[in-house]
């Protein structure tokens, strides 16, 4: 039989990270992973993550997929693709199989297993018909192998995932004819929402889907309202013109592999069901036996990735590769990172209302404008602000405030938003108009002088405006700042532009 | 209501699943008995987290955890290895 | 065409070897190394089976290798999970029926 000193089961966010962690402390830490590339979800995620600098905000889930690879083998960490862990027991032995020709076992002193989550269906009449699939299955499909799902999506679900692939569908240029929640308020973060309503996406609150229609794919969706119990009231269908149904009704940890192994295991359904019990240092019931990311309950990327290095550190610890102090350090600084991360995402979402500038500010020239209403631990505008003009504090999920008589409208924090909410805005632009900068990052770029159609948050027409100029810089990691100007009267309605 | 579909591999729907319940199946692996849910491609992958909901509303209990059962990938028989060349 | 050659955070698509495959008798073109499922879905196939029981078509679900819908019969071999399979100049793919059957080529012993 093969020994290893750390095996972690699983390369993607998590499971990367806590291998990074052993390795900079000196350990020798094998990966393997199932599938033919390493990092996980991360490479489908085209959006730039939340949090702060230490979680890697503002840079997009496939180059922080990039990064963690990087330093991966810059530590000489052994990683073995198309390499499936499909058995284990409580002697930390994991039953390998290799390239599916090559079957073996290895010891290992300690374990981690961080093999994430996996899409929980819901279940309708009609949902086995081609078209149907998960919203990480179209995910793969656009981001990983560059072909459409479909052509006319109706969301199902309106979490994190449901706002963030429906948006991710129209970079694709797929139509997204729906997003439907069962909840008053969309799940996901509002900045995500506020987006899409912008792109003229409706949103069907207290909807669920009764039916797929058709009868070799989808060829229609039939929607429902339902009442507080969740029964469909009755009257109240709508027929929607799609040919693919995306489900994003959230994800189950996989934890079986943990259960072999005999770890102890708890029912948490606000984290997805059936989680593995560990301490605070992520070791299971099971002595070597750690875990890290969705299995343990699913939460953020960014969560997965600390808890992933929270489980490495305290893997290199019990191996004796940390002196106390600086094990000590680097616990304290991961806890507070996930504390961060977890602040508010529990409790309920508070909504703040924006200061808008003075008159007088407004005639010197162009000013930023946040529209962040929401508590979410989120802080690369504070940062990206060269005159310090924007405060979001040390406690991250603070509502980011600006003081408008610092702010010069340079506009670096436009692309710098995750979530899109941060626009420039220019009333003294000309004689009778003003200017809107906003962020753009959809196909085709609008041209220098050319004349699109203003539209305002809920996405409907307002008026005609001119293209003043398109911005485009590495700097702003992909994000395009599109300027425009229009009649005066229209000043804070105008929101964004028809793609 | 209609009656749908919840083992996708095996095409078991959802009456089934609670009759077999009614009959006295208590877990995933008791349903798997009586109706083959979980016996086809994917072992399961994709139904057991709905029947174990469906088992936990019928009995009014919380849902339990079934046995999981290596290999937990499929495995083709003839590879070579230490675990078929004993 | 439902492929997405240009996108805006993903850039053009890189250009890579074509070749060709075989899909129910008809040719089709292919990438190198792309997954059996992308080529299909990319040139508008979206059934890839029938099952057994319902004669009901399927499709892509979980598009990872899970759910096993997406299966269909390759180079003789039935209940090949088309989304994590690359592949090769001078594939023969075909609509599965059910459980398909077992067909060994000259090739297999």
């Amino acid at each position: 039989m093969m020994n290893k000193s750390v095996v972690v089961i699983g390369g993607g966010s998590a499971g990367l990270c806590s291998a990074i962690e052993v390795a900079r402390a000196g350990g020798q830490v094998l990966v393997i992973d199932e599938n033919h590339k390493a990092g996980g979800q991360l490479f489908k995620q085209i959006h730039k993550f939340f949090g702060s600098k230490e979680h890697r905000a503002g840079i997009r889930g496939i180059h922080i997929g990039e990064m963690l690879l990087k330093e991966a083998k810059d530590l000489g960490i052994e990683i073995w693709l198309n390499t499936e862990a499909v058995g284990i027991n409580a002697n930390k032995e994991i039953w390998v199989v290799q390239n599916k020709k090559k079957s073996f076992m290895i010891h290992a002193e300690r374990i981690i297993i961080a093999t994430g989550a996996q899409e929980n269906p819901i279940n309708f009449p009609g949902w086995t018909l081609p078209g149907v699939m998960g919203a990480g299955a179209a995910q793969t499909m656009m981001n990983i192998h560059r072909v459409k799902p479909g052509n006319k999506v109706l969301m199902v679900g309106s979490g994190n995932v449901g706002v963030i692939v429906s948006y991710q569908l129209m970079q694709a240029g797929i139509k997204v004819a729906g997003i439907v929640d069962v909840t008053q308020k969309p799940g996901g973060y509002e900045v995500h929402m506020a987006k899409l309503r912008r792109a003229g996406v409706p949103f069907y609150p207290r909807h669920t889907i009764k039916r797929a229609l058709g009868s070799h794919c989808v060829e229609g969706a039939e929607i429902v309202e339902v009442d507080k119990d969740l029964n469909p009231i009755e009257g109240s269908e709508k027929i929607l013109d799609v040919d693919t149904i995306c489900l994003a009704t959230g994800f189950t940890p996989l934890g079986e592999l943990a259960w072999m192994a005999g770890c102890a295991f708890e029912f948490n359904p606000s984290l997805g069901g059936h989680i593995p019990v560990h301490d605070e240092h992520m070791e299971t019931s099971i002595k070597g036996i750690f875990v890290a990311g969705d299995i343990t309950g699913i939460e953020e990327a960014s969560i997965a990735m600390e808890e992933g290095r929270m489980a490495g550190i305290a893997v290199a610890k019990s191996l004796g590769l940390y002196e106390k102090e600086e094990y000590m350090e680097r616990i304290v600084c991961v806890k507070n990172r996930l504390s961060q991360l977890r602040h508010n995402i529990n409790e309920g979402k508070n909504q703040q209302s924006i200061t808008l500038p003075s008159k007088d500010r407004l005639l010197k020239g162009g000013v930023a404008i946040i529209e962040c209403p929401q508590e979410i631990p989120c802080n690369p505008c504070e940062a990206s602000c060269p005159k310090h003009a924007i405060t979001i504090g040390e406690r991250i999920s603070n509502t980011p405030k600006i003081d408008y008589e610092k702010c010069i409208g340079c506009g670096l924090c436009i692309p710098a938003c995750p979530g899109q909410a941060i626009s420039l805005r220019n009333y003294a632009f000309s004689e009778e108009e003003v200017a809107l900068s906003i962020p753009y990052e959809f196909l085709p770029l609008p041209k220098t002088g050319e004349t699109v159609t203003a539209v305002d948050r809920k996405g409907q027409e307002v008026c005609s405006a001119k293209v003043v100029r398109v911005a485009e810089s590495p700097k702003y990691e992909g994000t395009a700042v599109v300027t425009i100007s229009y009649p005066r009267k229209f000043f804070y309605q105008v929101a964004s532009i028809k793609k | 209501m209609e009656d749908i579909i919840i083992c996708r591999c095996e095409e078991i729907t959802q009456r089934e699943i609670e009759a077999a319940i009614e009959d006295g199946a208590r877990t995933f692996n008791e349903v798997k008995r009586f109706t083959r849910c979980g016996m086809g491609l994917c072992q399961g992958r994709t139904c057991r987290v709905r029947i174990e909901k469906l088992i936990a509303r019928k009995t009014k209990k919380p849902p339990r955890q079934g046995n999981y059962r290596q290999p937990v990938r499929p495995v083709n028989l003839g590879i070579e290895g230490d675990i078929l060349n004993e | 065409m439902n492929r997405i050659k240009e996108h805006p955070i993903l850039g053009k698509t890189e250009d890579k070897k074509e070749v060709t495959i075989w899909v129910d008798g008809k040719a089709l073109k292919a990438y190198e190394g792309e997954m059996i499922a992308a080529t299909l879905l990319a040139n508008g196939i979206k059934v890839f089976r029938y099952t057994k029981k319902r004669k009901e078509p399927r499709g892509i679900f979980c598009a990872i290798g899970r759910c096993t819908d997406c299966v269909m019969v390759v180079d003789g071999i039935p209940n090949v999970r088309t989304c994590i399979t690359p592949v090769r100049e001078g594939m023969k793919i075909e609509t599965q029926k059910g459980l398909g059957s077992w067909e060994r080529s000259e090739n297999d012993e």
